[in-house]
């Protein structure tokens, strides 16, 4: 069942309960970014381990590819001040906190960053547009 | 004694690579698969290990007296009772316990220690970086903070995806780093 309720909101979503749930599709060992639909989860390699972060934290992501066939990417996560920012409401309950804002990366192989960017929008919406029916619903 | 060689994986330069560790009465030696890099740390400059429970292994932090860290990965359960008793033995250090947050929330605490920064969320680790590994910081605005790394152009085999930049947000309502001038 789903007991996630309007109160709650996009802020309160969590990508794994405990450590051992996390599974990249790809795997652990393979240092690249991965994307779990199942947990609506992103994972991100930083400094040797795969980081997951949840994708209702993230806000925008781009790509661009330079002249020496590198290719970039850039994630820009939901902080407070920003518009929209599902933070405002609930920048009482983080108060001190500090917000991880962006990450970037530089990648060998242009077409795993193209369907990077595709799964990351298309999850993104999907949970944006789920969670805003369920806190339709709630008022 | 735990002279045994172990699979284990290290990370250097935030790239992991694989090789044999082997814990002895004169300290660490790690080897990479196939050659190359080696780390060797002397028992008398371990001032701190540390136990981290991460995906299907355990994690062990090494803290050397310089401020450096060095991360291996790759213990069973059974190798972190063995080891933690080694360590005990052997150097007379308890090894300390940390926790891996996997909530995915980009909100949380940092934590300076030696040359390691700690993003922490809920008190339990979400990530590290090694501060050894940052080229350039640059404040931008009044609130965000910038970190570049270096990009090594021999990553590891199984590195595809290298971290460039990160930045973190500190709004006005936190307290932690105003007039901190250590801070990164």
């Amino acid at each position: 069942g789903d007991n996630r309720s309007a109160a709650k909101g996009l802020t309160d979503l969590v990508a794994y309960k405990n450590v051992n749930d996390v599974v990249p599709p790809k795997g652990l060992n393979q240092l690249m970014i991965q994307i779990d639909q199942r947990n609506e989860a992103v994972l991100l390699p930083i400094y040797g381990s795969m980081i997951p972060f949840h994708v209702a934290t993230i806000r925008t992501v781009s790509s661009q590819q330079d002249t020496n066939r590198n290719c970039y990417i850039r994630i820009m996560f939901n902080v407070p001040g920003t518009p929209f920012s599902p933070h405002d409401a609930n920048s009482l309950k983080n108060l001190g906190s500090i917000y991880l804002k962006e990450v970037s990366f530089r990648s060998k192989d242009p077409r795993h960053i193209s369907e990077v960017v595709q799964a990351i929008k298309g999850l993104r919406r999907q949970v944006v547009s789920r969670e805003s029916l369920i806190a339709e619903k709630a008022t | 004694l735990w002279t045994k060689c172990k699979l284990t994986r290290c990370v250097i330069c935030g790239m992991q690579n694989p090789g044999q560790l082997k814990i002895f009465s004169g300290g660490i030696l790690w080897k990479k698969q196939g050659g190359g890099k080696a780390v060797e740390v002397d028992k008398a400059d371990i001032v701190g290990v540390t136990w981290m429970k991460v995906p299907k292994t355990n994690q062990l932090s090494v803290q050397i007296k310089d401020g450096l860290y060095y991360k291996f990965i790759g213990f069973r359960d059974q190798d972190v009772t063995s080891l933690t008793n080694y360590f005990q033995n052997t150097c007379g250090l308890t090894p300390a316990e940390k926790q891996l947050s996997v909530s995915g929330r980009n909100w949380g605490e940092v934590d300076l220690s030696g040359n390691m920064l700690t993003f922490l969320v809920d008190s339990k680790q979400a990530f590290e970086v090694s501060l050894a590994d940052v080229s350039q910081t640059q404040l931008q605005g009044k609130n965000d903070v910038i970190l570049e790394f270096h990009v090594d152009d021999t990553t590891g085999a199984n590195e595809k995806d290298s971290l460039m930049e990160i930045s973190f947000h500190i709004p006005n309502s936190n307290t932690q780093f105003v007039g901190d001038e250590s801070h990164p």
